[in-house]
C-alpha cells in the first residue's frame, strides 16, 4: 500500500509537461471561426509520435512500450491540461480494441504502424443519442468469411485523420456486439467531420455502405467493456488534469484582480468557491489514480473504479469549468480567452462514452454485486 | 503506486489477530501495552507503524468487536495528547500519556468560547500566573466530554499585552479542580449532552502543566486541530464514525428505494463520494506513515467528508417519509455489530448539523483551504496585530458609542 506516485511515474509527466508546454499553444483558437485543424491538430500528431506515445500501451513485441494504465495517465493528463488538439485519443481507443480483440496475425499487421505514428486509428462505438452501451443499428453481415458493415456511427473521436476504424456492430438481430476493423479509405466508408462546439477535438459521423470489414475475433464479451473502460479512464484523466489547470489558472486570477481595493480572492464568495474546486480536483484525480492502478491490475473493482472515476470527474470537471468563467467576469465569457475551450471539452467529455447518470447507474449495479458478495 | 490492501493471510494480520484471539476482551491498559491504542506513535506507547499496520490493527479491532482508543478517548487519542511526546516534560508524559491513551482517564479539549469559536484567538480566559502556579478565570463552552473527563486541555492566555495570538498558553488541568463547573449543553437532537459548557472560577493550576512555554498555545493547538481534521476524515456519515455510503446503499437496496431512478442517482454520487474519501483516508494515512506534519490537506479532507456525512444521513432520512419524523424511528436496521452512538440512522440524522459547525466550521475550512494552499489572501482582522488588552478596550468604546 503506498499511495504516492513513483519517481518513474511522476518523471514521465514532467517530461509530457515540459514537452507540450513548448509545443502546444491555443492561440490559434482563440479567434472566432476557429476549428480544430487551426491548432495543429495533425502537426501535433507528428510530434506526439516522435514522442513514442502512440506505441505507450502497445506491447513492447508489437514495436511499443508496452506501459500500464498509470503510466498512460500520466500523458494524456498532460495532453487534457493543454487540450492538445491531434488525434491521440481515437488512436488510443483503436488501438485498445486491437490489442484486446485482434488475433496474433492482425496485431503484427497493425500494431507496430500505431506504435511509429504510421497510422492513425479510430473506435466507432456510439450511434445517433450517443449511448454507447445501447444496441448497435449498424449490421454486420457476413458471407464465405468476409464482412460487410452498413450502418451509421455517430460522435467518433479522430475518425477523419484515422486511416483504420475500429466500428461495433451486430451481427443479426440479435446479436451480442462485435467489433471489427474497416480499412477508413474504402469506397463504403464516408467520413464527415461535424461541427462539435469543442474545437480541440474532432468529432466525425462515419456511413458504412456495405463496408468490408475483418472481426476482431478475441476477447469474448469482455471485449467492448474492457475497452470502453479504459476509455472512461482516458476521459477521467483529462477530466482530472483539465479541472485543476481551471483551477490553478482561476487562483492565479483571483490573487491578481483588484476591485473593491482587494484582490477579489480575498472575498470568500471568491475563496470558498476556489476552494470548493480544490475538493473537486483532489477528488477527481484521486478516483482517476485509482481508476488506473486497477485497471493495471485487472483489480475486481477496476469496472466499477473506471464508472466513478467518469462519473465523478466529467461532472466536477463541467462545473468548475463554469465557476471559472463566473469568477473571471464578463472577459472569460468572451472567445479570445481560453476559458470556453475548457467548459466545452468538459461538457463533451460528460456525454462521451456515456453521461454521468449512466455510470452511476452501472455503479449502483456493482456495488449492490460487491456488497452482496 | 499502488492501491493494495493489506490481504486477509498478511502475516502481521494473522499476529494481530492472534492477539485479539487470545484477549477477547481486552482492557485499554493492555491495548496501550501492546501498542495498539496509537500504533503510529513511538515505543513505548506505540509501535511506530506504518500506514499498513495502522489500517490492519484498526480492522482487527473492528473485527473482534472491540471499540477502538480512539472512539473512547478522541481528544487525547486523536488530538492533544502526542503534543505531550515533542512538547511535554518527561514528568508529564510519565504522569498523562498511559492512563490516557488507555482510555482511563478521559481527556476533553476546553478550547472555544463564547466570544472565540470560530476566532479561537479571541478567547477571553485568562490563566495568572502566582509563584508556583496560575489562577485560570473564564468560561468555555461546545466541550465534548467534559462531564466524564478527568483531564482538561486549557488554552488560556497568560500574557493579556501581547497580540491575540501570543498570549496564549495550553495547560493540562485536572477537572475535579475546585472551581471548576460544568453543564451540560442540549443541543437539537435531545439526545444525551455531547458538549458542555465549563466555568472557571479562580481555578488553581500548578506551573509543571504547562504545556511547552508561555505563549505558545496558538502554535500547539492549531496543530492538534488539524490532527483532529485528519482523523476524522474516515468515511463514517458522523465524525467519521457511523453509517457510511456503502451502508446507505445497502440499506436503500433493502426498502426497495434503488428502484426509484432519482434516488438511485442521487444515491450512486453518494456513494462515490464515499469511496473517493475512502481512497482519501488511506492516503492521509500514508502521509502519517511518511512522518509528514499534518497540514493543511486535512482542511479539505474534512470539509469534503463533513457535507458528505450529511447527504448520507440525509437521504437515508428522506427514504423514511413522514415517518422520519418520529422519534427514535430508524431508517435501516443498524448494521449488526455497531452499537456506537452514531451507528443509530436517526440520532446520526438529527446530529449531523453538528459536522460542519465542529472542529472548524465549514466556512473557516474553505478559508483555510483557499489561503493556505491556493494562496488567497488572508481575511482581514483589524484585532490580530495590537495587544489583545488594547483591542479589548477599543471594543468596549465602539459598543458605548
Amino acid at each position: 500500500m503506498n499511495f504516492s506516485i513513483s519517481d518513474d511515474h511522476q518523471m514521465l509527466k514532467d517530461s509530457a509537461q515540459v514537452f507540450l508546454n513548448q509545443q502546444i499553444s491555443l492561440k490559434p483558437l482563440l479567434s472566432p471561426g476557429a476549428t480544430v485543424r487551426d491548432a495543429g491538430y495533425a502537426a501535433n500528431w507528428a510530434k506526439i509520435a516522435e514522442m513514442g506515445w502512440p506505441g505507450l500501451l502497445i506491447p513492447e513485441e508489437y514495436g511499443g512500450a508496452g506501459l500500464s494504465c498509470i503510466d498512460l495517465v500520466m500523458i494524456v493528463e498532460e495532453l487534457g491540461r493543454t487540450l492538445t488538439p491531434s488525434p491521440f485519443l481515437g488512436t488510443l481507443l483503436g488501438t485498445l480494441a486491437v490489442m484486446k480483440g485482434g488475433d496474433a496475425t492482425l496485431k503484427t499487421r497493425i500494431l507496430p504502424k500505431v506504435a511509429v505514428g504510421e497510422i492513425a486509428l479510430a473506435l466507432a462505438a456510439a450511434e445517433e443519442g450517443g449511448r454507447e452501451d445501447g444496441s448497435d443499428r449498424t449490421q454486420a453481415t457476413e458471407r464465405g468469411g468476409a464482412w460487410r458493415l452498413t450502418g451509421r456511427k455517430a460522435f467518433v473521436i479522430d475518425a477523419a485523420e484515422a486511416q483504420m476504424l475500429v466500428v461495433t456492430a451486430r451481427a443479426g438481430d440479435r446479436g451480442a456486439r462485435r467489433l471489427f476493423l474497416v480499412d477508413a479509405k474504402q469506397a463504403g466508408v464516408e467520413v464527415a467531420i461535424e461541427p462539435w462546439r469543442d474545437i480541440t477535438r474532432q468529432i466525425c459521423t462515419v456511413t458504412l455502405t456495405g463496408a468490408e470489414a475483418e472481426l476482431l475475433s478475441e476477447g469474448g464479451d469482455d471485449l467492448w467493456p474492457w475497452v470502453r473502460d479504459r476509455a472512461l479512464l482516458a476521459l477521467s484523466a483529462e477530466n482530472a488534469a483539465g479541472l485543476r489547470h481551471v483551477l490553478d489558472v482561476t487562483a492565479d486570477y483571483a490573487r491578481q484582480r483588484v476591485a473593491f481595493g482587494r484582490p477579489i480572492g480575498a472575498f470568500q464568495a471568491i475563496k470558498h468557491a476556489l476552494a470548493d474546486m480544490l475538493g473537486q480536483a483532489e477528488c477527481a484525480r484521486t478516483a482517476t489514480l485509482y481508476a488506473a492502478w486497477a485497471l493495471s491490475q485487472e483489480d475486481p473493482r477496476a469496472r466499477l473504479a473506471a464508472a466513478m472515476a467518469k462519473a465523478y470527474s466529467a461532472d466536477a470537471y463541467v462545473e468548475a469549468a463554469h465557476r471559472s468563467i463566473q469568477i473571471f467576469g464578463a472577459i472569460g465569457f468572451t472567445w479570445e480567452m481560453p476559458n470556453h475551450l475548457y467548459l466545452k471539452r468538459a461538457r463533451g467529455n460528460a456525454e462521451l462514452f456515456g453521461a454521468s447518470r449512466e455510470h452511476r447507474s452501472r455503479v449502483i449495479d456493482l456495488a449492490r454485486a460487491e456488497l452482496a458478495a | 503506486m499502488d492501491f493494495e490492501l493489506p490481504k486477509e493471510d498478511d502475516p502481521r494480520r494473522l499476529e494481530v489477530r492472534a492477539w485479539f484471539a487470545a484477549r477477547p476482551r481486552p482492557t485499554g491498559r493492555q491495548l496501550a501495552e501492546a501498542g495498539y491504542a496509537t500504533p503510529h506513535w513511538p515505543k513505548p506507547w506505540g509501535l511506530e507503524a506504518d500506514a499498513e499496520l495502522q489500517l490492519i490493527i484498526d480492522e482487527e479491532m473492528k473485527r473482534a468487536g472491540v471499540t477502538a482508543p480512539n472512539l473512547i478517548n478522541p481528544v487525547a487519542v486523536n488530538n492533544c495528547a502526542q503534543s505531550l511526546l515533542t512538547q511535554g516534560t518527561d514528568a508529564q508524559r510519565e504522569r498523562f500519556l498511559t492512563p490516557a491513551i488507555a482510555g482511563e482517564e478521559i481527556w476533553c479539549m476546553l478550547f472555544s468560547e463564547p466570544a472565540g469559536g470560530s476566532d479561537l484567538g479571541a478567547l477571553r480566559t485568562t490563566a495568572r500566573r502566582e509563584g508556583d502556579h496560575y489562577v485560570v478565570n473564564g468560561q468555555k463552552i461546545w466541550t465534548s466530554l467534559a462531564h466524564k473527563a478527568k483531564v482538561g486541555v486549557l488554552v488560556a492566555r497568560t500574557d493579556p499585552e501581547a497580540p491575540k495570538h501570543a498570549g496564549l498558553s495550553q495547560f493540562l488541568i485536572d477537572m475535579d479542580t475546585p472551581g471548576i463547573t460544568v453543564r451540560p449543553i442540549i443541543d437539537l437532537s435531545g439526545h444525551e449532552n455531547e458538549y458542555n459548557e465549563v466555568f472557571f472560577e479562580d481555578v488553581i493550576v500548578p506551573a509543571d502543566r504547562l504545556v511547552g512555554q508561555e505563549g505558545e498555545g496558538w502554535a500547539i493547538s492549531m496543530r492538534q486541530l488539524q490532527t483532529e481534521r485528519v482523523a476524522l476524515s474516515k468515511p463514517g456519515a458522523i465524525w467519521g464514525a457511523g453509517p457510511s455510503a456503502r451502508e446507505l446503499i445497502a440499506g436503500l437496496d433493502k426498502v426497495g428505494a434503488l428502484d426509484d431512478p432519482l434516488v438511485r442517482d442521487e444515491a450512486a454520487a453518494i456513494y462515490i463520494e464515499g469511496e473517493i474519501l475512502r481512497l482519501l483516508a488511506y492516503r492521509s494515512l500514508s502521509d502519517r506513515m511518511n512522518a509528514k506534519a499534518p497540514g493543511p490537506e486535512g482542511a479539505v479532507r474534512k470539509m469534503l467528508a463533513a457535507p458528505h456525512g450529511q447527504r448520507v444521513v440525509d437521504l437515508a432520512k428522506r427514504a423514511q417519509g413522514p415517518r422520519g419524523m418520529m422519534v427514535g424511528e430508524q431508517a435501516f436496521p443498524p448494521t449488526p455489530g455497531r452499537k456506537g452512538a452514531y451507528d443509530d440512522w436517526d440520532y446520526a440524522f438529527w446530529f449531523s448539523p453538528a459536522v460542519t459547525l465542529g472542529v472548524g466550521t465549514q466556512e473557516i475550512l474553505k478559508n483555510v483551504v483557499g489561503e493556505r494552499m491556493l494562496g488567497m489572501p488572508r481575511e482581514l482582522d483589524p484585532s490580530a496585530k495590537v495587544p489583545w488588552n488594547q483591542g479589548q478596550a477599543a471594543r468596549r468604546g465602539e459598543q458605548a458609542a
